[in-house]
């Protein structure tokens, strides 16, 4: 029964995709999907919470889940943000697929499908329930992508994405048969095992190339991130809020996981021919194109996609900072994951907000002097954006200021130098927004942006606007949450 | 029934305090966040109560004070209270430093709550009917209540935290109520300029417990007590170092700018030298007191509680309870007595000819802090503090008759300014009786008149300010050499600032018979300037909606038709002005210094009362020549001052009654430029926009325009430009081709594989300081097989790479360079070499033992693993 409760945020989020697809399937009333999706999402977010307080050490059995399912502490706070990323991605579809006529129920399914294999990405410990989570994962966030099916945009989008996802999970997939080879095992501990013990290096290593880029490819790095904005674009503004929160956690989640667990020693870690300096430079690269690519866009969507490929540098100078100190790295990574899914699902909300059916708000121009008509929706858009450039007291600030302190307490000065200066790239960006929201006024005769009415979307913002407020003004007691998730990592490091 | 209050709130737990600082907090929140929805009733009913509860309190607890002091004689008793721990300020050498929000009442701060919530009650009790027009009514009593609580928690602090809370709070009070009819600008402005001028002085109050966190380890007064020794410190590390700052030295060119003797002062005049600045700031002394004159633009009751009788006071009383800090630096306490001395005879230069009457008491308010400051600065606290609790009497008296007074004016003419300007008023004594009597009461006080309080506080003042001679009390504890080197104040300061008192005396009695005569006598002349609205007799109507003036009456200025005469104000106006008129006339004999030998031990009620407060500060005060020749004295100094209201009287009375103001006039034409020069206030005004305004402004200037110039126009379009460059550029390759992104990811493979296939060599260097030993550490990598040559151009270690031998140690001697070579082998067999130089320790240079390997890698390649 214990063993039930532990699992229950998995569980509760698959049964009620299953009772959701069940439901839009022979139900003929498609009003309350959306609160359904919201109300699992949160059940999740909230079962989670209950087996934290109730302590994983006090759950007797959970090894007979392991390697399948590794459910840990680390696992518990990835299950509470993606269904905390989920949910806000349902709000705000609850009031986005209406807006924009194009409702269908499935798409709820799919979310809910979709969360539920980043949860199981994030808690396998094996490459085989890896595998199944990250498809799980993928075929949904592709689907979601596809679902304006009128829209050339939408299916072109997606195709790429599926098409690049594809390849790539082909490369992983590749790597992981390889590791097998090596070291007769699919499970990560024991392939960690094997790894440390130095045989079959030429193998290993080739593995570890193949397996680190397909990683990089779901965290959508440097060079690895061109579908990105293509397939952000495209999507429907949930979905893509779903693709830059959910995913991108789920697949952080993997490549701690699995970078700190298969290639967890000394010589996988060193820093003349192991991967830390090679995620090292990735993150300087995803960092700065990204940031200079974003500054020029016309298309707020579009720099918002940039924007998520810019935080993923950020979140990979964690990552090598768990290079030094893997429990401090991660920590700073799950924190920073926390802060990144309120402050972007907020921003996608807001931007969601602002408009119409047939007018929706995507550019720079559409935005125009909407601070003056409607500062409802603009002030809590200018709380998301300032979060995200990492002001204080916001929570994007202490994100950023856990990483960076966890990359120069590892010795990486020059890394969060850079960091550092492409976050005030990034200020660039986002505060154009808030320049064209609240300077300007938009050209004579150009189409004005008109705010949409939702209850969903305003939860949704309220919700994450107390969020971004509540962890930049106290962000400690997430922190040490964070930092107990992080402490199965404690060890990681031979 | 002292015995139960004794047994309820014992010395150790007296949560008394908690009901006296808690009824006018509880007052000040109802009728800040309901008393709009409440009305007026309710409002006042709120206020009162809390000021009259808080009363009843702040009485309770001085009896049982007094009873405890009665029970151990010559002991400095105190009840406290801590309501809890506040926080742990981090002092020196890893001292923690509690802080604790806690209250305590003494002798000293005992005097204080009384007069704040007894002459608060009575300010309530008159606001209720002079603010009784007033929209914003509520909002009124909910900024006065809380100015009492936040001035109860200055009084009641036991520490400098504590006690800050209180100074900011005041502070703060005193803003919104300066600027309590905001909606006319110059009122705002006036606020602004109050709440500037206080945080100079703040600013001084901070580095003060900066200060004392340094040297004495603790901010509470007990601890400051306890620790002051260090502040008298002599030894150079234990003095502030002026110049060059903070101690070092000037090298190079700059050497010109090193002195011979670095310029110190110890850690006592800093502290005390700082602690004053803050309280010229909220105790309106030069050259912060700008403030005070304009901070009359509030009501008049804010004037009388706050601007004269209670707030502005508060650097008086901050000095006398950290008096023990003041008296170890004799200079600190000569420049307090200068500056007061120098303050009261400046302010009083100005009130001479000022025409508005509340500013006239705005400028004598001014000129009597300078006396406290002259009292507590020639160390007679007791007279400093004592004038502290007579001018509250008689001043708050004044201005609420001078309110009176407007109120009256006002309901007749209807003009802001002109219902001030003592030019209208005039034989008023007929049409306000009560408010004559009073008013007069208080002059006579505050002018000297003989056995009133004014006259007693004063005398014994300057007769102090004669004899006394503060000591450097360090000096008895040192070698005679060195105590000949400590500054000690030359003895003729004291007859000086004596003299500056003395005709500051004469300027006052001048000034305020002057105010007196003006308005209260003659013919009213305030006929010929206006009308009260035909046949409206309710000259409560509009009597104090300043502003709303221009909305509800458009009437005709007709200038020469009588209208409705002066009235006398209600009984809630007049029952204060006599109570304190009373006190005024009779206050001096708490403490009537001329008569001390009538008292038991030759000591006058005040000065028993506060003697275990002082006693420690006293010690350090000399009288000159002697204690038998001083008394002899008393006198002749006396008459000295009871000469100076004579004459200062006198001359009014010839010039304004006897000449009808006359030679007044004459001597304003005689002398054109100075009769200016004092109506502008010296303009100093002005001198400080030149100076600190200009000087901000061209500062300013100067940064807009490098930042215009130079910042936005080359480094940040230089930028923005390559930035922008850049975007575009790599745009190109996001091109929408699927072809393109999967080559992007392949390419970025086969880079990642190139790395992982190359080796590369890297060596860390340890070496433990004790010996010549080193470690070379080879960085470790997958499937790495290692080769280690010790020296360059010999034969290998081992002819085969081995994978376990990461490691080489080496003995080198001093001065020694060695260059080792590493060869690393990977899983692919490609291989790579590193040579290292190893350096030896150094001999000649051995504080620099760290910087021996010398390997040319990133810096971080060293240390990891």
């Amino acid at each position: 029964m214990l063993l039930a409760f532990a699992l229950s945020p998995l569980l509760v989020v698959a049964i009620g995709a299953l009772l959701l697809m069940l439901a839009e399937a022979f139900s003929k009333v498609r009003t309350g999907l959306a609160l359904g999706t919201v109300v699992v999402f949160f059940a999740g977010l909230a079962l989670s919470a209950s087996v934290w307080l109730y302590g994983l050490e006090s759950i007797p059995g959970l090894e007979v889940l392991a390697p399948w399912l590794i459910i840990d502490r680390f696992s518990m706070f990835m299950n509470a943000v993606l269904c905390l990323g989920g949910g806000l991605a349902a709000l705000l579809a609850g009031g986005y697929l209406p807006e924009h006529k194009i409702e269908r129920g499935e798409f709820y399914s799919l979310l809910l499908f979709a969360t539920l294999g980043a949860m199981m990405l994030s808690a396998s410990g094996d490459f085989l329930t890896l595998f199944i989570g990250l498809e799980t994962m993928s075929i949904g966030a592709y689907a979601m992508t596809a679902f304006r099916r009128t829209s050339a945009r939408s299916a072109e989008g997606a195709l790429k994405y599926f098409l690049l996802g594809s390849f790539a999970a082909a490369i992983m997939l590749y790597g992981f048969a390889l590791l097998y080879g090596a070291t007769g095992h699919t499970d990560l501990a024991g392939v960690g095992a094997g790894v440390k013990s130095g045989e079959h290096a030429p193998m290993v290593l080739i593995a570890m190339v193949l397996v680190l880029a397909g990683l990089v490819f779901k965290v959508s790095a440097v060079p690895f991130h061109m579908w990105t904005p293509d397939a952000y674009e495209g999507a429907p503004t949930p979905a893509t809020t779903f693709m830059a929160v959910a995913v991108k956690s789920g697949a952080f989640a993997m490549l701690l996981r699995v970078m700190l667990t298969c290639f967890g020693d000394a010589r996988s870690m060193s820093w003349s021919s192991g991967w830390p300096p090679v995620l090292a430079w990735i993150a300087v690269l995803t960092m700065t194109v990204a940031n200079l690519i974003a500054g020029r866009q016309e298309s707020v969507k579009r720099m918002l996609a940039y924007s998520s490929i810019a935080h993923a540098g950020y979140l990979l100078v964690g990552v090598v900072a768990t290079m030094k100190n893997p429990a401090q790295g991660s920590a700073s990574v799950l924190f920073y994951l926390l802060t990144y899914t309120v402050s972007t699902a907020g921003a996608f909300g807001a931007l969601i907000l602002c408009g119409r059916f047939g007018a929706e708000a995507v550019s720079y121009e559409d935005l125009a002097g909407i601070g003056r008509r409607h500062p409802a929706a603009a002030l809590p858009f200018s709380l998301f954006l300032i979060s995200l450039a990492g002001f204080p007291p916001t929570a994007g600030f202490f994100g950023k200021w856990f990483v960076f302190r966890a990359a120069m307490e590892g010795g990486f000065t020059w890394l969060t130098i850079i960091a550092f200066l492409n976050s005030v790239l990034g200020a660039y960006y986002y505060l154009r927004v808030l320049v064209f929201m609240y300077m300007r006024e938009p050209a004579a005769g150009a189409p004005i942006a008109t705010p949409m009415r939702s209850g969903y979307v305003n939860f949704a913002l309220i919700l994450s606007a107390f969020l971004v407020v509540v962890l930049g003004v106290s962000p400690s007691l997430s922190l040490d949450v964070a930092v107990k998730a992080a402490a199965a990592f404690g060890g990681g490091a031979g | 029934m002292l015995n139960v209050l004794t047994t309820l709130f014992p010395a150790e737990e007296f949560t008394l305090l908690a009901l006296v600082l808690g009824m006018p907090l509880l007052g000040a929140i109802v009728n800040g966040l309901f008393g709009q929805r409440l009305g007026k009733q309710a409002v006042k009913t709120m206020a009162l109560s809390a000021m009259g509860i808080a009363f009843l309190g702040a009485a309770l607890t001085f009896l049982v004070l007094d009873r405890e002091a009665s029970h151990h004689p010559g002991h400095h008793v105190k009840l406290s209270w801590q309501a809890w721990q506040w926080m742990h300020a981090s002092g020196t050498r890893d001292t923690t430093i509690p802080i604790e929000l806690k209250f305590s009442v003494d002798a000293l701060s005992g005097v204080m709550m009384l007069v704040i919530t007894g002459v608060g009650f009575l300010i309530h009790l008159y606001a209720s009917a002079y603010m009784e027009k007033d929209p914003a009514y509520w909002r009124f009593f909910a900024y006065l209540n809380l100015f009492v609580f936040s001035m109860l928690v200055l009084v009641l602090g036991d520490n400098l935290p504590v006690l800050f809370v209180g100074w900011e709070g005041v502070g703060l009070c005193s803003y919104l109520l300066i600027g309590f009819w905001y909606q006319h600008a110059p009122n705002a402005q006036a606020g602004k300029k109050a709440f500037i001028a206080n945080r100079v002085g703040d600013f001084g109050l901070l580095v003060a417990m900066f200060l004392l966190v340094q040297y004495t380890g603790a901010l509470d007064w007990n601890g400051i007590e306890a620790g002051s020794g260090s502040l008298v410190n002599q030894a150079d590390q234990m003095q502030v170092h002026l110049w060059p700052i903070g101690g070092g030295q000037f090298q190079g060119f700059l050497s010109f700018l090193q002195p011979k003797n670095p310029l110190m002062i110890t850690g006592a005049t800093a502290v005390g030298l700082m602690l004053f600045l803050g309280c010229t700031g909220k105790s309106a002394q030069i050259p912060l007191y700008v403030w005070l004159p304009d901070a009359m633009a509030g009501p008049t009751p804010v004037s009388a509680l706050i601007h004269a009788a209670t707030m502005v006071t508060a650097g008086i009383y901050l000095v006398c309870r950290l008096s023990f800090v003041f008296v170890l630096s004799p200079f600190t306490m000569a420049v307090i007595a200068c500056t007061g001395a120098a303050t009261a005879l400046f302010a009083a230069t100005i009130a001479l000819v000022q025409n508005d009457l509340k500013k006239v008491l705005a400028y004598s308010t001014v000129s009597q802090l300078g006396y406290m400051f002259l009292g507590v600065g020639v160390g007679a606290f007791t007279a400093g503090f004592f004038h502290v609790l007579t001018h509250a009497f008689f001043k708050a008296c004044l201005f609420l008759g001078a309110g009176s007074v407007i109120h009256a004016m006002h309901a007749r003419i209807h003009d802001d300014v002109k219902s001030q300007d003592m030019r209208y008023m005039g034989g008023l004594r007929k049409y306000m009786p009560y408010t004559f009597w009073t008013f007069g009461a208080a002059t006579l006080a505050i002018i000297g008149f003989p056995l009133t309080s004014g006259f007693f506080s004063k005398d014994e003042i300057l007769f102090k300010a004669f004899v006394n001679h503060p000591v450097n009390a360090a000096a008895a504890h040192m070698p005679a050499k060195a105590a000949a080197q400590l500054w000690q104040q030359p003895t003729w300061l004291g007859p000086v600032v004596w003299g500056m008192g003395l005709a500051a005396a004469v300027l006052t009695a001048f000034y305020m018979s002057r105010a007196f005569i003006m308005t209260f006598f003659g013919e009213f002349k305030g006929w010929t300037i206006g009308k009260a609205p035909a046949g409206a007799h309710d000259h409560h109507q509009d009597a104090h909606a300043h502003g709303d003036d221009d909305g509800d009456h458009h009437h005709e200025e007709d200038l020469k038709t009588p209208g409705p005469a002066p009235h006398e104000s209600p009984w809630q106006m007049t029952v204060p002005l006599m109570v304190l008129a009373t006190l005024s006339l009779a206050g001096g004999f708490l403490n009537p210094g001329l008569f001390a030998s009538f008292f038991k031990d030759g000591k006058p009620p005040m000065e028993h009362w506060l003697e275990p407060v002082f006693e420690e500060a006293e010690k350090a005060i000399q009288v000159l020549p002697n204690a038998e020749a001083a008394h002899h004295k008393e006198y002749p100094l006396t008459f000295a001052a009871f000469a100076a209201f004579a004459v200062g009287s006198f001359v009014a009375y010839q010039f304004y009654i006897a000449k009808k103001g006359a030679p007044a006039k004459d001597m304003a034409e005689k002398a054109p430029g100075l009769y200016k020069l004092l109506l502008d206030k010296w303009r100093v005004d002005e001198l400080y926009d030149a100076v600190i305004w200009n000087g901000t402004d061209a500062l300013a200037d100067t940064a807009v325009s490098v930042d215009q110039s130079f910042i936005d126009a080359i480094i940040a379009r230089l930028t923005a430009l390559v930035v922008a460059a850049l975007g575009t550029v790599l745009r190109v390759f996001q091109n929408g081709v699927v072809h393109v992104y999967a080559g992007a990811m392949a390419l970025g493979i086969v880079v990642i594989g190139w790395f992982v296939v190359v080796p590369r060599a890297d060596v860390v260097v340890s070496h433990s300081a004790s010996n010549a030993d080193y470690v070379l550490d080879a960085a470790p990598g997958m499937g790495y097989g290692y080769r280690w040559t010790p020296e360059a151009g010999g034969k290998p270690q081992d002819e085969k790479f081995s994978p376990a031998s990461t490691q080489l140690k080496l003995h080198l001697d001093a001065d020694k360079t060695q260059v080792v070579k590493l060869e690393v082998q990977n899983a692919f067999g490609l291989t790579a070499t590193k040579e290292i130089t190893v350096k030896g320790p150094v001999t000649e240079k051995p504080e620099k033992p760290e910087k021996l390997g010398q390997v040319d890698l990133p810096s971080v390649n060293v240390g990891k693993n």
